[in-house]
């Protein structure tokens, strides 16, 4: 091919030029407009140690997206490390634990919290083991007390543990022998 | 005959089989998104040539965004599918790909020998992935003129599927 | 070939658990000893056939017989030999036919070794037994059946078993100790039925439940601790347990086991508890069925399941079928066992106390379970999935397992039978200096996190009471004038089993201190090096020297050399890779741990870019090596417990008091 097609070629050189007056004019950052979401900071700023405790204190929450119930403080994956990056931006803008776990369920669901929110319906997960406890509690004491009232009559020597009295018995016996 | 234990055991095992019969009705992989009828994350990010694409500027018509990687075996089998609706609904709809966890090269290799259906932009941090709540590719989002997101698709899109989508989103 | 051999022993092994079952139970009804004497040689022919089925499969995996269906799933030319043996558990339909096997030999050792005595309830128990094989081995016929023959046409070779179980081989032992413990746990629970059917569980019938208890107990302990053990080496996250519901499903009858091992021994003493005793046995089985029904089925997300099988529904049917058979078998029955003499009422405050620790093992079992079914919960109710992890499990259990610790030192310092409150408050105020200087060592060793100060006081109390139980029969021999060691030796060899039982406890405490320790202090540090650029982490310097490829048939292996220097002094060389497998589309790491003592260094490769890179995530975790070391000790107890021989004679019925059983 001999020929350049010569208006084309200087449409696209001006196209280029364009784009580059347009990308020196307004320099746009790339990625995605995401502190929008959720508003100001409420919180304070972190850094140093105690950002990278927070850091992985919060992502211990999430669930890591592609893994299989991993955390993404746990998770070596490249979506878990960018979560974990995130967080720790969040985190050093000033961004409360609240605050970066409901922008995180803005997009991924209820499903990303490791721990079910202490709300509505999920209560349960939440109550349903105590009251569990409390009434098989309510329970034991209600047998115990039960012989309370025989132990008048139940005159059964008061011994220290006799199984070992028992067998310390034996010992002594032998010993003596 | 045992009261109590009839009424504990009764009590017990038919929510159980009752939850457990209900739990073959989902499948652990498909997550809904809480993102459908909400307003699209804006994002701004570079193609492979480097041409920058930003989704503000891109309302006023359908947008559909996939997630994808050549490591992923749907994302490889729904390829041929968008590059036929790309085709259809050239100048009316926006198809967009946005890499999810592959190496450009790989990807540029890929397109080459399959063909393209749009422009494939790089999410260096992963932000917009995590964005649009990306549990997986491929994912799918449709976005309406409004900048709305309409559905999302989980795992390959079938061609039906996609054209009555795009069809009802142009046409309302 | 293989593929109809196969079928049939399987449909074999269906046809003796069909006859058998209707045998056996109408042997224990009619006391029938040739009814027995049927049973019994049926039982020896289910194990017989299952166990002829798995080595039918085993030669076609190792034959590479692709025509076998399991076999073309799984196979593969490259793989070596030994992961070509153990990937009968790699994949669903094989696991469900090891299964089977573990159940047939279960079934016909209880017919070889339950010889003596015990007729009417050998019968039921066999009966029950057949009838749990008879759904597994009607499984492996039809649903998960690993012998259906290959869709023509017949591949020459096939993708391998999953790199999961390829990349460790730990993966060779971990599963076979879980499903000796899960399906082993059948056997007590047969047990249990037969007591209930028979209306009776004496003394003579609890001993050998006890036993056949301890054994699939321990086994599970073990396959628990080698589970944990695995993900550690393997999964690279640099942690042992993350409450994945596969996890969980091993845990939960363990949990419920244990507490029946500890009722159990109220029983064998005072003679109570028989219900609840057999209560526990019956849920115990009933979360293994339950936890295998979660698991293989694909209704939750977890490790091991992903897909949708068709086993589910059966499985389900099953669990059905077995809840509703034990509601009615209590409804109808539990009666007859709590109104034997000397029963109903707790009378001393042993009993409140073992009670509490079988409530608080119950209560981390019911905490576990709501936490592992609320996702389908929810899902059912609300329609939207929500997840149930690691700080939920963390926050509910371990608040109970620090009040388990603490019984474990108060329950056994307390006496048998009724006390005053003078003795009471002398034994239990006692221990309380050793709580104090394990505080005190553990601040001075560096520890200030309050929730591990806790826990090793808690451990310190309990450790004392321990000891004090085991040594002061010793002391006192040696102090009438017997050397220590021989004191220590007859001691050792008079009361077996109850030093078999603190020995458990010791490793119990073992394990929770590691555990607080090893969880609260872990420091990691990551990294990308270039060759010769090094890092450092919790006071190693690592130097990344080069990378090393290694190509073997079934996988490419990359290997990052490292050396490790420990305050300035070499301390030998790491190699964590990254493992490349053919049908696999990302690398799947392998860290590389160097254990000592007091702490683990552990290392992955996140990612090797192609200039040369690599990215090493180090981790430093204090502790972690005394977690296998204290379940070790727990094990070695059990066995103990196990080998040692009965109480001599046969224990009077009612309110015997044995001098060797287990005390709590």
């Amino acid at each position: 091919m001999t020929t350049i097609n010569r208006p084309l070629l200087l449409f696209a050189l001006l196209l280029t030029a364009l784009g580059a007056i347009s990308a020196t004019a307004q320099p746009q950052a790339l990625g995605v407009e995401g502190q929008a979401l959720i508003g100001e900071p409420k919180g304070r700023p972190l850094s140093g140690e105690e950002l990278e405790r927070v850091t992985n204190e919060v992502s211990s929450l999430m669930r890591c997206p592609v893994c299989q119930g991993l955390s993404v403080a746990d998770s070596p994956t490249p979506s878990a490390v960018a979560m974990k990056e995130e967080v720790r931006q969040f985190l050093a803008a000033g961004y409360t634990e609240t605050q970066i776990l409901t922008y995180f369920e803005q997009s991924y669901g209820e499903f990303i919290r490791l721990e079910p929110k202490a709300k509505g319906f999920n209560l349960l997960v939440w109550i349903l083991p105590i009251a569990g406890l409390l009434a098989g509690l309510a329970l034991v004491m209600r047998r115990v007390k039960q012989p309370a009232a025989t132990e008048a009559q139940d005159d059964a020597p008061t011994t220290v543990d006799p199984d070992l009295e028992v067998y310390l018995e034996q010992v002594r016996r032998e010993v003596s022998s | 005959m045992n009261r109590t234990a009839l009424i504990v055991g009764v009590l017990v095992i038919t929510p159980l089989l009752i939850f457990l019969a209900l739990s073959f009705r989902s499948d652990p992989r498909d997550i809904e998104s809480p993102l459908i009828g909400k307003t699209a994350p804006l994002f701004t990010l570079q193609d492979l040539d480097g041409n920058v694409y930003s989704l503000e500027e891109l309302r006023g018509q359908p947008v559909v965004i996939n997630f994808w990687a050549t490591w992923c075996q749907p994302c490889i089998v729904e390829h041929p599918v968008l590059v036929a609706a790309s085709r259809r609904y050239e100048g009316r709809v926006t198809f967009l790909g946005v890499i999810y966890n592959d190496k450009p090269e790989l990807i540029r290799k890929f397109v080459r020998q399959m063909g393209a259906w749009g422009p494939s932009l790089i999410d260096e941090d992963v932000s917009v992935a995590i964005a649009y709540g990306v549990y997986g590719a491929p994912e799918t989002f449709f976005i309406d003129a409004t900048g709305t997101i309409v559905d999302k698709a989980t795992g390959a899109v079938s061609p039906q599927y996609l054209v009555n989508l795009l069809e009802g989103m142009l046409s309302s | 070939m293989i593929s109809q051999l196969g079928q049939a022993l399987v449909l074999l092994a269906v046809l003796t658990c069909a006859v058998g079952a209707p045998i056996a139970f109408l042997a224990g009804a009619y006391r029938s000893q040739k009814g027995l004497a049927w049973s019994r040689k049926l039982a020896l022919a289910f194990g017989l056939w299952m166990f002829l089925a798995t080595l039918a499969m085993e030669y076609a995996l190792i034959t590479h017989d692709f025509s076998v269906s399991y076999v073309a799933s799984v196979g593969s030319l490259a793989t070596p030999l030994h992961i070509t043996i153990v990937s009968l558990w790699s994949s669903l339909e094989g696991s469900i036919l090891f299964w089977g096997c573990v159940l047939g030999l279960f079934t016909a050792a209880v017919a070889v070794l339950q010889r003596r005595g015990h007729e009417d309830y050998l019968a039921y128990t066999l009966g029950t037994l057949f009838c749990i094989g008879l759904f597994f081995s009607f499984l492996i016929a039809s649903a998960a059946n690993p012998f259906a023959p290959t869709q023509p046409p017949i591949p020459t070779d096939g993708p391998g078993p999953n790199p999961l179980l390829q990349n460790h081989l730990l993966m060779i032992i971990h599963p076979p100790m879980l499903y000796l413990g899960y399906v082993g746990m059948s056997v007590p629970f047969a047990m249990a039925v037969a007591a209930l059917l028979r209306g009776q569980l004496g003394p003579t019938w609890l001993l050998p439940l006890r036993n056949w208890l301890l054994v699939p107990t321990s086994f599970l302990t073990l396959g628990i601790m080698l589970g944990g053990w695995w993900s550690y080496e393997v999964l690279g996250w640099g942690g042992y347990w993350a409450w994945d519901p596969v996890e969980n499903a091993s845990f939960l009858p363990w949990l419920t086991a244990i507490a029946a091992l500890h009722s159990a021994i109220v029983q064998q003493r005072r003679g109570t508890l028989k219900a609840w005793t057999t209560i526990l046995v019956l849920i115990t089985f009933l979360l293994t069925i339950l936890g295998t029904f979660l698991t293989r089925s694909g209704v939750v997300n977890s490790v091991h399941s992903f897909t949708q099988s068709p086993i589910g529904p059966l499985f389900l049917i099953f669990l059905g079928i077995c809840l509703v058979a034990c509601v009615i078998l209590l409804t109808l029955r539990i009666d007859t066992l709590v109104s034997e003499p000397s029963e109903d009422s707790i009378v001393a405050r042993e009993g409140a106390f073992l009670l509490n620790n079988n409530l608080l093992l119950v209560a981390v079992m019911f905490t576990v379970l709501i936490g592992t079914l609320f996702p389908i919960i929810a899902e059912a109710v609300r329609g939207i999935k929500v997840s149930v992890g690691e700080p939920y499990f963390n926050r509910m259990s371990v608040p109970i397992f620090l009040g388990l610790l603490l019984l474990m030192g108060i329950g056994p310092a307390l006496p048998w039978g009724r006390s005053d409150p003078a003795t009471r408050r002398r034994v239990l105020l006692w221990p309380l200096p050793a709580a104090a200087v394990a505080v005190v060592l553990a601040f001075m060793l560096g520890v200030r996190n309050g929730y591990v100060l806790f826990t090793c006081a808690l451990a310190g109390y309990a450790l004392w009471v321990t000891l004090n139980q085991v040594l002061r029969p010793v002391w006192l021999r040696s102090r009438k004038g017997e050397a220590l060691p021989r004191a220590l030796g007859t001691v050792a060899s008079r009361t077996p089993r109850r030093l078999g039982a603190y020995l458990v406890h010791f490793g119990v405490i073992l394990t929770f201190v590691a555990i607080a320790i090893s969880s609260t202090y872990q420091t990691d540090s990551e990294a990308s090096l270039a060759p010769g650029q090094n890092m450092s982490v919790g006071g190693y310097d690592l130097t990344f020297n080069e990378l090393e490829v290694e190509r073997a048939p079934h996988r490419t292996s990359q290997r990052a050399i490292i050396d490790v220097k420990h305050s300035g002094r070499a301390k030998g060389t790491l190699a964590p890779a990254l493992n490349q497998y053919p049908t696999q589309r990302e690398p799947m790491g392998t860290p590389a741990v160097k254990s000592t003592l007091t702490h683990d260094l552990y290392l992955t490769v996140m990612n090797i870019s192609t200039n040369g890179r690599v990215g090493i995530r180090a981790i430093v975790t204090p502790a972690v090596y005394w977690i296998w070391i204290g379940v070790l000790v727990m094990v070695v107890g059990t066995a103990i417990c196990l080998v040692s021989p009965a109480p001599v004679g046969a224990p009077a019925v009612g309110a015997q008091r044995e001098t060797e059983a287990a005390t709590p």
